[in-house]
């Protein structure tokens, strides 16, 4: 009876440790852009490593979609921390939104053109004439193409324009032959795929062509950055960690069974291939420091969408880029 | 021409009691003939089986010289997107318009043939409901209280009307007035009430025809006879 | 009819409008998050004639995806409603097919047929076709013995005219489910031009959600309610004058 209830006592001591354990942790909600895969690694990494727990932070990591907006959910005080576009940031600055960007995640935006080799290699926007080019009508990529097609001095009679969505057959069937991707997921699906089939494949990078579009970013709300700015200090130093951890070669077996545990949809090879688009795009050289900003390419991208009309005034994006 | 049952018994698929219970009876030759016997006890029932509706039966049906047996029952309704008329146009048999307008007037059906089935009063959509039945080829015609809410000195007039036109068919009359059944039917098949020990049995009518002389006597006989048998 | 569904549908809507305005207000949101009245009225005139258009194009597939599914409809009803072995399989078959949802096959269709007016037809008429199939069955498969008897004792039926009593007799809830089933047909090419189509309000309130712009939404939104307002207005004013000028039968009930 007396073991019993030594028994008893030790059970509620641990119980209530581990509360005021977790009493001291602070919980945090970090809304990402998109579902589990590759792309959010060192998100996924950062969480599955501890890096959060190391700096007193219980963050839950939550998958973004469309109608899960971060920056609503920042103002509704749903999320703490959240991943946006560069673009969705411009816009919400635009109709009046507090946030702060804290890092720059991609350093070269994924969002890029896929087409096969054996098509002219496209050396000079001028050779884009004459092709047929899918682009998502609504989504960046037209913003973009936009943007590379003024710039070259492109008019619609000089090339074919396919609006396109999920499925790809129009690009297998050669209806269309520059295809918009993400270059780092569905990319590495159709390079394999054709190169399964013999066919070898270039991405057409509109960075190399002087259009800096930046991709995703992490961000706060006005309020967290000024009112909390230690944990906002503790959450970006564990992120960054993770991302830089996530990015190092040498933790890739790591890194690939952490992301296979949230992300069932690929398969293992697929999954290698596309962490190594990844590395590309969010480390792109050694000496990059992950997040950096680039200041420059914010303030091209905010041009492109005042000059697109996507914005009705400048919005200044360089004034809330926090590092 | 007879119409015979021999042990016929008939239950529901959903009932465990049988509506008819070991029913035997004969009624020979033409004429305008009765099933008289209160609510329940399955004189609709039996009409269904005499004119092949359910075949769900033991025991045997004999209608012979009859191969067309039709049904009629009150509540039946015409379609309501043309005028009663217009109806009864289109489903009387070549040749029989003669017989049509005869019968119109008989049933004073004139002032209602361009109204619709629905604007009518329940007795004139029953009237209306018969002459369709009487227009078709037939041999037996079962009308299942087919003049019911039809005005007592129409009714007669249609009856004798009917027993005069029709003189070589055969006629099943469902009715629960006595005095009628007694004056104007043959032969009547009296049902005993469900709860009573009594059987079915045929009691002869006085069959008057037009220009009758009634017998208040034997009619009373009649009917005693009828309420002996219920 | 016609303008009592459009009256209630702006009151509707402007309870909604308002709600989210109150809450936009009670908690200091920005434009981005909820649009504030004048941004929705800037929004509004930009965008309105390229968005009634829209919704015209949605309003023209819904029509045609309506009578596609109305005729599918009748076509399955009627060869279904007896209790033969085939009309039990195709009822059978009919409801089996009901248990997919048909936005989950809806990238099949795409995938086959591409993301043009066809795929959007099949997607408004499939969705609006199972009610519809539902009540058309419902009321085939139900007898007007009254009416009926008639016919089959004297040897007169014949299925056209079998169909004609049931539909006449059923003249109510029929033009009741079809005025009703207006709005799955246009929801139906809603959901299709929201997943894959190129062209419509569905594709429009996509691209908006694309770029967050809720005002666009919003604006979509009350195209699409006073279009199917005045659409299913004039359904039931046409299934009044049908009434009348057939003049429904009351007399007697049903056996």
């Amino acid at each position: 009876m007396k073991k019993k209830r030594i028994h008893i006592l030790a059970v509620f001591l641990f119980t209530a440790l581990l509360s005021v354990a977790s009493a001291d942790e602070i919980e945090l909600n970090y809304r990402l852009k998109w579902l589990f895969n590759t792309s959010v690694a060192g998100d996924i990494y950062a969480d599955a490593k501890g890096y959060f727990s190391e700096a007193g932070l219980k963050v839950h990591v939550r998958e973004g979609s469309p109608e899960k907006n971060a920056i609503n959910e920042l103002e509704l005080g749903h999320a703490d921390f959240g991943v946006a576009s560069a673009d969705q940031v411009i816009r919400a600055l635009d109709k009046g939104a507090k946030i702060r960007v804290l890092a720059q995640l991609f350093q070269v935006n994924p969002m890029q053109w896929i087409y096969r080799a054996d098509q002219p290699r496209i050396k000079t926007l001028d050779d884009l004439r004459g092709r047929n080019i899918g682009i998502t009508f609504g989504g960046n990529d037209e913003t973009v193409m936009n943007t590379l097609f003024a710039k070259a001095g492109i008019t619609s009679k000089d090339v074919k324009i396919t609006g396109v969505r999920f499925d790809f057959t129009p690009f297998f069937k050669r209806e269309v032959d520059v295809w918009p991707v993400y270059f780092n997921s569905q990319g590495v699906i159709l390079k394999d795929r054709l190169e399964k089939e013999g066919e070898r494949v270039y991405f057409f990078n509109p960075a190399d062509f002087g259009v800096n579009f930046v991709a995703n970013s992490v961000i706060s709300s006005e309020k967290v950055w000024k009112n909390r700015p230690e944990v906002v200090k503790k959450f970006m130093d564990a992120l960054l960690k993770g991302w830089e951890a996530a990015m190092d070669p040498a933790n890739e077996a790591d890194v690939l069974m952490e992301v296979k545990k949230q992300d069932k949809e690929s398969n293992d090879e697929l999954r290698r291939l596309q962490l190594i688009a990844t590395r590309e795009l969010i480390k792109p050289s050694a000496g990059v420091k992950i997040g950096t900003m680039d200041v420059e390419a914010w303030k091209q991208t905010e041009a492109i969408m005042l000059n697109e009309k996507q914005i009705k005034k400048p919005v200044h994006v360089e004034s809330v880029l926090k590092q | 021409m007879h119409l015979e049952c021999k042990n016929l018994n008939f239950t529901y698929p959903e009932n465990d009691v049988p509506v008819i219970q070991n029913l035997s009876f004969l009624i020979k030759n033409p004429g305008f003939n009765a099933v008289f016997g209160p609510s329940g006890v399955g004189k609709t029932s039996l009409a269904k089986l005499i004119a092949k509706m359910d075949t769900h039966f033991t025991g045997t049906i004999v209608t012979q010289d009859m191969d067309i047996i039709l049904y009629s029952y009150n509540q039946e309704r015409l379609p309501g997107w043309s005028g009663t008329g217009s109806h009864l146009d289109k489903v009387t048999p070549e040749g029989k318009h003669p017989l049509k307008d005869q019968l119109i007037d008989i049933f004073e059906l004139k002032p209602i043939l361009r109204s619709r089935f629905s604007k009518l009063s329940m007795g004139q959509q029953n009237r209306i409901n018969l002459v369709r039945y009487l227009l078709q080829d037939f041999d037996l015609l079962i009308m299942d209280e087919s003049l019911a809410n039809v005005d007592e000195k129409l009714r007669e007039t249609i009856i004798l009307s009917i027993k005069d036109l029709f003189a070589d068919k055969m006629f099943l009359y469902i009715s629960h007035n006595l005095m009628e059944v007694s004056s104007f039917c043959r032969e009547i098949l009296v049902f005993g009430k469900p709860s009573g020990n009594k059987t079915c049995s045929i009691i002869q009518g006085r069959d008057y025809i037009k220009g009758y002389a009634p017998d208040k006597q034997s009619l009373d006989r009649t009917m005693l006879e009828i309420m002996n048998a219920v | 009819m016609l303008f009592r569904r459009i009256y209630q549908f702006l009151i509707v809507y402007s309870i909604g409008l308002i709600s989210l305005l109150l809450i936009k207000t009670a908690l200091s949101l920005s434009d981005y998050v909820i649009p504030g009245f004048g941004l929705i009225l800037e929004t509004f005139q930009e965008v309105f004639d390229t968005y009634f258009l829209d919704a015209m194009n949605t309003m023209s597939v819904t029509v045609l995806g309506q009578c596609v599914s109305i005729a599918l409809a009748f076509g399955v009803g009627i060869a279904g409603r007896r209790s033969s072995w085939m009309g039990s399989f195709i009822k059978v078959t009919a409801y089996n097919i009901q248990a997919y949802p048909i936005v989950a096959l809806a990238p099949i269709i795409f995938i086959l047929l591409g993301d043009g007016f066809i795929s959007r037809l099949l997607i408004a008429s499939m969705i609006c076709y199972f009610p519809l199939l539902l009540s058309v069955l419902g009321i085939m498969a139900t007898p007007v013995e009254d009416i009926e008897h008639f016919y089959i004792i004297t040897g007169r039926m014949r299925w056209q005219l079998e169909v004609k009593i049931r539909a006449f007799e059923n003249l109510s809830k029929l033009t009741t489910v079809i005025s009703g089933s207006a709005t799955l047909a246009m929801a139906g090419t809603i959901v299709a031009e929201f997943i894959a189509a190129n062209a419509g309000i569905g594709y429009s309130i996509r691209v908006a959600l694309y770029q967050s712009d809720l005002a666009k939404i919003l604006i979509a939104l009350f195209l699409i309610g006073i279009i199917i307002s005045i659409y299913q207005g004039c359904l039931e004013t046409l299934g009044e004058q049908i009434k009348t000028r057939w003049s429904v039968s009351k007399g007697g009930n049903p056996r």
